[in-house]
């Protein structure tokens, strides 16, 4: 009864009375190098939960994930992002946590900090900044280093007018240089722009696969829609959570 | 729903990895990668002194106004001459400072790193061996009053001090195992580190720290079974210029044998739930 009305994966209750998730279900796939993949699905359909699979962050409780070469899992642009520390250590900070050495993200720091346009605040610490330029240090930050395969969450990509354009160039360049990509997103526009094939999560399984489009035009049909074309080209917030 | 999406039988995937492997691939990984832990402690022990006046020497401060205070009154409750018993308690304090927060924030090990272990795949170990090392920086912030202390008490001691070296690298052992397997339990159960500091705050007054061993008399057979002892004496009998009790050494090494077989056991084990808990 519970599982009928809502989107999100299935609970129930197992004999020990403890209440289990079951994100994913049977879930199958082979991704290659080239491949452009946009992952579709309601809220609580699984799409977060698979990429942490994908990303060697969540190991499959049943089967196996394979993955060859180097994964940039964008999941969250605040990334460990220290309230504390300056804009500047957290960019050092964030380095490591992608494993960048740190004289290797030192040669960075200027072009990342240049992109932020921050300024001054660059050596201020990160609580006084604004949901605006926290958003631009963090992705900056995600988009210093060309990803082998990269995996991205629904996008938030808050920001004024300018950022927005200067975003979007960088995300071409960054998108172009990486082998593999994995979108969650709930807009039409992005998913279009940036994919080829798309898989549609429902309830944890894989409800279809297929060209962006047809799975789409699935989607679409469903009673939760996504962002259609029109309405991202007024709005500054692309994606959602 | 199958498509020309389905799983490509032709590529040949890699032989699944035990999950013994996959722990022992973790803490060599872990243990390799110390540009990553000792950049990660080095920012929290600055962000833990941001703001502050005395930055990292206000632990020495607070140490050595605990050793005067402390010195004046049980130097006279245990009827130790005073010029012994300061160095003994400066000494002892020290070491039990790292002992015991090691312990402490072991539990913390994971459920500090929540984010970064939701968010980027790394091995898990690099999060204890921060924490390690993290406690080994204040370390020796704090060790900066024991030659003072062991100069102005004319402490005789010779080259045998230098056995403290390895004597720290067992307690550095020591502490990843416990930070590795302590950390596993408190984020699976969230009452285990408020469990944990009460029980380290029991053992200070019941181990001898700050009170000689030979206080205890007949329970002096006892002490054998206080791993935590072992590892205060091991380190602070050479720096008093004396040696540590005979099973001392023993009661450690046997601890560190245990503790890691037993942590990598529970590792290998229960590593893939960890994100999980967290």
């Amino acid at each position: 009864m519970l599982v009928a009305t809502t989107t999100q994966g299935n609970l129930a209750r197992d004999a020990t009375d403890r209440i289990n998730v079951r994100a994913l279900n049977n879930v199958t796939l082979d991704i290659e190098d080239g491949d452009r993949v946009a992952l579709i699905g309601a809220n609580g359909a699984g799409k977060t939960t698979l990429l942490r699979v994908l990303a060697g962050i969540y190991s499959p409780t049943r089967g196996e994930s394979y993955s060859a070469g180097r994964i940039s899992a964008l999941l969250d642009v605040s990334l460990g992002l220290n309230p504390e520390a300056t804009g500047r250590e957290n960019i050092m900070l964030r380095g490591i946590y992608m494993n960048i050495h740190p004289r290797e993200m030192r040669s960075r720091v200027d072009e990342i900090v240049e992109f932020t346009e921050l300024g001054p605040y660059i050596d201020m610490p990160a609580r006084t900044y604004s949901a605006g330029m926290l958003v631009r240090l963090g992705f900056a930050i995600s988009t210093c280093m060309p990803a082998e395969i990269l995996l991205m969450d629904e996008w938030l990509l808050a920001g004024d007018a300018r950022f927005l354009d200067k975003a979007q160039r960088r995300m071409e360049q960054f998108v172009g240089s990486s082998s593999i990509l994995i979108l969650a997103s709930h807009s039409a526009d992005l998913l279009h722009k940036w994919c080829r094939r798309s898989i549609m999560l429902d309830h944890g399984r894989i409800a279809a696969t297929g060209n962006v489009d047809e799975v789409i035009a699935i989607y679409n049909a469903t009673p939760t829609q996504l962002i259609p074309p029109q309405a991202d080209a007024t709005n500054s917030r692309v994606g959602a959570t | 729903m199958t498509s020309r999406w389905s799983v490509n039988m032709s590529v040949d995937l890699p032989k699944p990895v035990s999950r013994a492997e996959a722990a022992w691939t973790d803490l060599l990984e872990g243990m390799s990668k110390s540009w990553m832990w000792s950049a990660m402690a080095m920012q929290d022990i600055k962000m833990r002194y941001r703001g502050s006046l005395l930055g990292p020497f206000w632990l020495t401060i607070s140490m050595v106004i605990m050793v005067a205070a402390m010195g004046l009154i049980y130097a006279r409750m245990f009827n130790m001459d005073i010029n012994r018993y300061l160095p003994f308690l400066t000494v002892g304090l020290v070491i039990w400072n790292f002992v015991s927060t090691v312990i402490i924030e072991g539990c913390q090990t994971f459920l500090s790193a929540h984010n970064i272990i939701t968010q980027v795949r790394m091995p898990f170990s690099v999060h204890a061996w921060r924490s390690v090392y993290r406690n080994l920086i204040v370390l020796a912030h704090n060790m900066v009053i024991v030659p003072l202390v062991l100069i102005i008490f004319s402490v005789p001691v010779g080259w045998s001090v230098l056995i403290i070296v390895p004597a720290l690298l067992i307690l550095t052992i020591n502490g990843i195992w416990v930070s590795i397997l302590l950390g596993m339990i408190s984020a699976r159960y969230r009452d285990v580190p408020p469990i944990v500091t009460s029980f380290v705050q029991v053992l200070f007054f019941v181990t001898p720290v700050f009170w000689p061993p030979e206080a205890l008399g007949i329970w002096m057979q006892a002490l054998p079974l206080n791993p935590l002892f072992a590892a205060v004496d091991v380190v602070r009998a050479p720096l008093l210029g004396g040696a540590p009790l005979a099973y001392s050494w023993t009661v450690l090494l046997v601890s560190t044998v245990v503790g890691c077989i037993g942590t990598f056991f529970l590792f290998a084990k229960f590593r893939p739930r960890i994100a999980y808990w967290i």
